[in-house]
């Protein structure tokens, strides 16, 4: 049957494979030429001083330090065309229609905010496999703040920017036929599934005030309850990460844009199950309404006829319960759940590996522990900082990490391919010498 | 074929018992005690090529030691290291175990053997150990699987349950076939399909600790202030991590009665230290304690306190930090704490 293209989104893929800077920002048959002037503009903003702005691509040798966030290139249409509802689009729900896609580059603000985390993302070596920005385009958004800017407003200035920015690219793409089209209907109602099982997505969004925040339409998510959200919102950018604790547990804009669960529940629709919608929901950081929200997400997805849902979280630690709270509180209401969760088991993997366990949904997948050493070769050229701050050393040398540092490497919301096994029964190769292959 | 280094302490290399245990890491180019019989049993294409042992007390004092103990199996080139068995001799096991963790560290394979009740066996890391006989008298069965071992471990083969595997089994991140949202719903399905113990992660399982009796009289106690909330001196000298701290520190408090704004700060990175650092107070409240010191509700307090940065902390290092704690604060005969949490 032909979708109805009023039903659902529609997203138009412009692929990426070549970058450039020039006078005019245009996009060619796969190559994108940035206007540095242009695309400065896009940041103007009286508590940002200088912006710097320069293309990492992959296989250089370079590293970008101190990531804050990272926005994949998307519009509806000139100016947007309503995309990022609530800081470039107003505030209107999107998620239906079509979508520019300039898939293959992203937008990556990196420098200096209060709370971040010091993040990393490789542009080659064995750990550019371990972030999904090893393998984009990256146009990196260096920023000087304004003397005296207070950090919150430097924070707003470089995210309404950076989404600016994101728009300003994908729009060069608006006239360029695209390499593909993806067309995702809209969920169905609870009923419509001929006896397949709902699945939905429960995502947990890090909402613990300024620099850990995560904003909904343009609004911050602290102090809100859990809800529905259609999956094509996602697409169009409703929700938009200001959370730099954590990286690689973190989510950034890039990854709502490009939901890993929605995209593998989308791939399953129709077939094994019918995908039953997405419930996004805070990550407060008092014990009470951590319950509060479970209990109300989970009383949610019964209402809307969920047989089953997959849950993610956001950051370390405190967020691995507000995952064991709502699949047991999914449990209770009759909903079978599954979590996302790293593992914390200590570098020599001999810990307990979840801070905080469900007790009656038991079924966990595992995106790898978080104290697995890695040693990064030395680089050309470093981006976001001279330094690495958690090691004070150069930028540029080699260094000794642990994975917790490299961007997204253990994504919550699935994105990457590593999991853990007792290390008598695994057959697989061991991580350190297969992301170098 | 294969070199096999054989670790022992000074009893079983025939040295001497408790007057001996003092004696240095020593090296000897074949199989002494215990290894005799061990080199029969792993048959004629391994050997055991050099045997080195240490005195318990010296062994068991100073983690330099166990450096000096690898250098000498270094020395002998090893395809594998064989510790033990320990049975359930606490000085023996903790030094046979920290032998294996700092073997495993460096790439060498090791097997160490000891009874499931020796105290040192969490000191493996994840090493792999098999268990032994509760004494010496149980030698012959004890070596018997330990050589088993051996000869799976020199096949390339890793130790499981089967071949009386004990400790922590160490998890180790892998590459996956598929990315993880696909595996969720993948599991999702089983699950949904009536498998209920379907899970890539076992539930872990935690110490349950029993609080200790509230302290009775805290007028003639000592009191000390300890928390995880990070708050170092404003220039960190000793530089504490903001996450996954590997160590803590401790700072005086002699001749001071309030922490001065400026002078103080948290390098916590789990939460926003703004208003910490505005009044330190709010995280180590040394101002109430002293007041309480005036007017005599307490005995005294503890002239330092201790400090680590609770966040992103592995369980093995939280429990260590808390050991390290509880001793040091005995020793000052410290009879209450206050842990101010974040």
């Amino acid at each position: 049957m032909t979708p109805d293209p009023g039903d659902g989104l529609t997203r138009l893929v412009h692929r990426v494979v070549e970058v450039d800077v020039g006078p005019q920002t245009r996009f060619d048959q796969g190559r994108l030429t940035v206007s540095v002037e242009a695309a400065s503009a896009c940041l103007a903003d009286p508590a940002l001083a200088e912006v710097r702005l320069s293309w990492a691509s992959p296989g250089q040798s370079a590293r970008i330090v101190k990531v804050l966030d990272a926005v994949e290139p998307r519009t509806k249409g000139p100016g947007g065309g309503g995309i990022f509802a609530g800081f470039v689009g107003p505030e209107r729900v999107g998620g239906r229609g079509s979508t520019h896609v300039l898939r293959g580059a992203a937008v990556v603000a990196a420098g200096y905010l209060p709370r971040a985390q010091e993040a990393l993302i490789e542009m080659s070596g064995p750990a550019a496999a371990l972030s999904p920005f090893g393998a984009t385009h990256n146009l990196v958004v260096e920023f000087t703040p304004a003397d005296g800017a207070p950090w919150e407003d430097v924070d707003r200035a470089l995210r309404r920017g950076v989404l600016q920015l994101a728009t300003h690219l994908a729009d060069a793409a608006i006239e360029s036929p695209p390499d593909a089209e993806e067309h995702f209907p809209a969920p169905p109602p609870a009923g419509a599934g001929n006896g397949r099982r709902r699945v939905g997505a429960v995502t947990n969004l890090q909402t613990q005030g300024t620099f850990k925040d995560v904003f909904v339409y343009g609004r911050s998510f602290s102090g809100g309850l859990p809800t529905l959200i259609d999956p094509g919102e996602l697409d169009d950018g409703a929700v938009v990460s200001g959370q730099f604790g954590h990286p690689s547990l973190k989510n950034p804009t890039f990854m709502h844009q490009n939901h890993p669960v929605v995209a593998a529940l989308r791939a399953r629709h129709g077939r094994d199950l019918d995908f039953a919608g997405v419930c996004i929901s805070p990550e407060p950081v008092v014990a009470g309404h951590k319950e509060l929200v479970s209990a109300h997400a989970a009383r949610l997805c019964a209402a809307a006829g969920w047989d089953a849902a997959i849950l993610t979280k956001e950051g370390g630690g405190n967020a691995d319960a507000d995952v064991a709270l709502k699949m047991d509180a999914l449990e209770d209401a009759g909903v079978t759940a599954v979590g996302l969760f790293a593992e914390m088991a200590g570098p020599d993997g001999t810990g307990p590996p979840i801070v905080v366990a469900p007790e009656r949904a038991t079924a966990m997948v595992s995106t790898g522990n978080y104290d697995e050493r890695l040693v990064l070769p030395a680089v050309e050229r470093a981006l976001g900082g001279d330094r690495v701050a958690l090691l004070d050393q150069p930028a540029t040398d080699e260094l000794a990490l642990p994975i917790a540092v490299v961007y997204c490497a253990l994504s919550p919301l699935g994105w990457g391919h590593l999991t853990c096994a007792p290390e008598a029964a695994s057959e697989t190769t061991p991580v350190t010498e297969a992301i170098s292959q | 074929m294969s070199r096999i280094v054989h670790y022992i302490n000074q009893f079983f290399a025939g040295v001497g018992g408790e007057d001996s245990a003092g004696t240095p890491p020593t090296s000897r180019p074949e199989p002494v005690g215990p290894g005799r019989r061990l080199s029969q049993l792993i048959g004629p294409e391994h050997e055991v090529v050099a045997t080195v042992f240490c005195g318990d007390d010296h062994a068991s004092s100073d983690p330099a030691v166990i450096a000096e103990i690898l250098e000498q199996i270094r020395a002998a080139e090893p395809d594998l290291v064989v510790a033990g068995p320990a049975f359930t001799s606490g000085r023996y096991g903790l030094a046979c175990a920290r032998v294996a963790a700092a073997a495993t560290a460096a790439g060498i394979p090791v097997v160490a053997a000891m009874h499931p009740d020796n105290p040192g066996l969490d000191e493996a890391g994840g090493a792999p150990v098999v268990e032994s006989g509760e004494v010496a008298r149980q030698m012959g069965p004890s070596l018997d699987r330990l050589a088993a071992a051996v000869r799976r471990m020199l096949a390339g083969e890793m130790l499981t349950a089967d071949d009386g595997r004990i400790g922590a089994v160490p998890r180790r991140s892998r590459v996956a076939d598929h990315d993880a949202a696909t595996r969720a719903v993948d599991l999702v399905l089983t699950r949904l399909g009536g498998d209920r113990d379907a899970t890539e992660v076992p539930l872990p399982r935690f110490d349950r600790v029993t609080p200790a009796a509230p302290a009775t009289d805290l007028s003639s106690a000592t009191v000390a202030l300890v928390t995880e909330s990070a708050l170092v001196p404003d220039d960190n000298p000793d530089h504490l991590e903001s996450a996954r701290a590997t160590k803590w520190l401790r700072y005086s408090l002699d001749g001071r009665d309030t922490l001065a704004s400026g002078d103080w700060r948290s390098v916590h990175g789990g939460f926003s230290t703004v208003w910490a650092n505005e009044d330190p107070h709010r995280l180590l409240p040394l101002d109430v304690a002293r007041q309480l010191q005036g007017e005599g509700a307490i005995g005294d307090l503890h002239p330092a306190y201790l400090v680590t940065a609770g966040n992103g902390t592995s369980v093995g290092n939280a429990r260590r930090f808390g050991i390290e704690w509880a001793a040091d604060l005995r020793h000052s005969e410290v009879r209450a704490a206050i842990l101010t949490a974040t």
